[in-house]
């Protein structure tokens, strides 16, 4: 039994070897061996600590990781996705997803009851639809609530094979936060799939980190919006010699709203109109006015909720046709008009119950460059735009390019048959006016104005690119001096 | 120097760790295992080596993740499997050394073998398990005076006991733990 004195003793010197590790309390020789347990359990773990690591990285295990980008190959869980056409979406699977399939079990008519295909390593279960069974496809329901995430060992490679069978860029790939490369593509069915590759593995707590930081980040941006509200990182900058003509043009056609409107310095006009989530930015002369300057026609991809009655109505407006409203291979249907000033304009109406495809705008500008890769390069350098997509056609004419552009995104075609080189002017809205325009200059562009404070509330300065388009390079500063 | 070599487990006791070993690879939720026999040996190397509770938990988290993800590679070669671990361990503390934390590393780098402190890595795993056997009040005391570096009086307060009934259970968890994990050489603990 322990005396008093021994438990005291012991007690005050397990105390003074916790503060001073490394010096031996001078006891009673009885208590050595007790005293020695004790130092070895000054690095006893703290207690639930094993569990918590231990959990940690079960999970992980279930997890891929840098060393083992595929480690789902065996899950007793399946999705179950219901199609408008089940073997249109295999055959798209296989060529863009490199999936292989396991099995179908098809009717006479070919209508499949069930199918299963495997895709980077999982099962996916799928049928044609059955209402009655309460499989629905996107195509029916106008969307699916569900995404797919798919985790993949070249993320980069995946989505180019994805795009190059028909998948649409929905975002692009970037660096994710948490230590994975991802992007998201659609695909034709309606389906969103979210393509990642592990990057670097980490902890949850370092996860948690730099999601607290990033939040943080952003409350501080958000105090300072270097973007107007109600603008977006890019805004197109139409100068023609009728601007009023123009605004009332695409108020008939495409129910634009001017939301300002005013004298410019050099004595045109400077009109705001806004069509669905877009704004553009209108400028030149007007009949009661004496400005005198270039037109700057634009090339505008618009999406509408019906494409033929809007093509129908730019022609009565004034609009001539480009090409009338056709069924589009990539989806959706798609017309183009010239209007009465110059401007081309894309009409297109995307499939499914969004007329407008995720990730792009009411209004895109479009752009005819000569040569598409050099002007990508050059937006990259000047502005950190991302390409998202690019087509090109055997004899290597860039049909059809996306760029990502802050919030905004750009779209171009080389210039080809009627669709001719037309410079456009752009507003573009960054987070350091100063330091684009940097950028710009060093990326090869000549300046046209410095940058410098502007009693509109902006600080902008701009520049002219190598390929003939004039950027305004603004960052908003806050309430406007009036 | 009289090197002993390090405690030589019976075959049997080999021939079940390959096994698991040989599962873990196929299957990472197997991994469980592994991590459950050679937890307590990776935090007494990492913990005795490195000066905050906080790094030690990092860097034997460190350790195996880092384990999980090499786990493919792992060779059988007769070496048993906490051996590879504290060669993670002992780089994961290099590495945290050479990124400047040095002044968190309570000893000098540590040589890459860790043979030579086998012996009182397994008898401090050993104790560590032992703990999770002792009843459950001077379980608790154990941990907050030890674990936690809490002071007598907070714990005392905690467990609503005076501090002499709390001496008293620290007394005894200690005579318990002696009593169980046995006796171990003279060997030079001191750093």
């Amino acid at each position: 039994m322990p005396n008093r004195t021994g438990f005291e003793q012991l007690d005050q010197a397990v105390q003074e070897m916790l503060a001073r590790p490394g010096k031996k309390p001078r006891v009673d020789p009885s208590l050595t061996p007790l005293l020695r347990i004790a130092e070895d359990l000054r690095h006893l773990p703290r207690a639930g600590f094993k569990v918590r690591l231990k959990k940690e990285i079960l999970r992980r295990s279930f997890m891929p990781s840098v060393a083992d980008p595929n480690v789902a190959t065996t899950t007793s869980m399946a999705i179950y996705l219901a199609f408008h056409n089940a073997a249109a979406a295999i055959d798209f699977y296989k060529r863009a997803f490199g999936a292989e399939e396991k099995m179908r079990l098809a009717d006479a008519g070919g209508k499949i009851g069930h199918a299963e295909i495997r895709i980077a390593g999982s099962t996916i279960m799928l049928s044609d639809e059955f209402p009655n069974y309460g499989a629905i496809s996107p195509k029916t329901l106008g969307g699916s609530p569900a995404k797919i995430h798919l985790y993949v060992p070249d993320v980069e490679a995946f989505t180019r094979r994805a795009v190059s069978a028909g998948a649409i860029v929905v975002r692009p790939i970037e660096d994710q936060f948490y230590g994975d490369r991802s992007g998201q593509v659609a695909d034709p069915f309606g389906y969103t799939w979210i393509v990642s590759t592990r990057t670097q593995d980490m902890s949850e707590q370092e996860i948690q980190r730099r999601f607290d930081e990033m939040a943080a980040t952003e409350r501080k941006s958000k105090r300072a919006n270097p973007i107007r509200e109600g603008f977006h990182t890019v805004t197109p900058y139409i100068v023609v010699q009728d601007a009023s003509g123009l605004i009332d043009f695409i108020s008939q056609v495409f129910g634009a709203e001017q939301t300002f409107r005013s004298t410019g310095s050099a004595g045109g006009v400077h009109a705001e109109v806004r069509i669905g989530d877009s704004m553009l930015m209108i400028g030149g002369g007007s009949p009661e006015l004496s400005w005198r300057g270039d037109s700057q026609p634009t090339a505008l991809h618009i999406y509408v909720e019906d494409t033929d009655s809007t093509y129908q109505r730019a022609l009565a407006a004034g609009g001539t046709s480009i090409s009338p409203p056709t069924d589009q291979p990539y989806g959706g249907r798609g017309a183009s008009v010239k209007d009465g000033f110059g401007n081309h304009w894309y009409i297109a109406t995307a499939k499914g119950a969004h007329f407008q495809l995720e990730g792009l705008g009411t209004v895109t500008p479009y752009l005819h460059p000569l040569r598409a890769e050099p002007f990508i390069r050059f937006l990259e350098r000047a502005f950190g735009a991302v390409e998202l997509e690019k087509y090109a056609s055997p004899d290597g004419v860039v049909q059809h390019a996306k760029v990502r552009l802050g919030d905004s995104a750009l779209e171009m075609g080389e210039a080809h048959g009627p669709y001719s080189l037309m410079p456009t002017m752009f507003y573009l809205y960054v987070p350091d006016a100063d330091a684009t325009y940097q950028h710009a200059l060093a990326a090869g562009a000549t300046s046209l104005s410095a940058p410098a404070d502007q009693p509109y509330g902006d600080r902008n300065g701009a520049v002219k690119d190598p390929f003939g388009n004039s950027w305004y390079v603004a960052t908003h500063l806050g309430r406007p001096s009036q | 120097m009289a090197v002993s070599k390090p405690a030589t487990r019976g075959s049997s006791a080999q021939a079940s760790e390959r096994l698991l070993v040989k599962a873990a690879q196929k299957d990472p939720a197997r991994f469980g295992e592994l991590y459950e026999d050679n937890f307590e040996r990776v935090y007494a190397y990492v913990a005795r080596r490195v000066g905050s509770r906080d790094l030690a938990e990092d860097l034997t988290s460190d350790v195996f993740h880092k384990a999980l993800a090499a786990l493919p590679n792992f060779d059988w070669r007769g070496v048993p499997f906490s051996a590879w671990l504290l060669r993670i361990a002992a780089n994961v503390i290099v590495d945290q050394w050479k990124r400047g934390a040095a002044r968190e590393i309570v000893t000098d780098p540590p040589e890459m073998a860790a043979e030579a402190n086998l012996e009182e890595i397994g008898h401090r795993a050993r104790l560590f398990r032992l703990v999770d056997k002792l009843p459950a009040d001077q379980q608790r005391v154990i941990r907050m005076r030890f674990a936690e570096g809490r002071r007598m009086r907070e714990i005392a307060t905690e467990l609503g006991r005076t501090e002499g009934a709390v001496k008293q259970l620290q007394f005894r968890a200690l005579e318990t733990l002696r009593a169980q994990v046995g006796g171990r050489k003279q060997s030079s603990s001191n750093a």
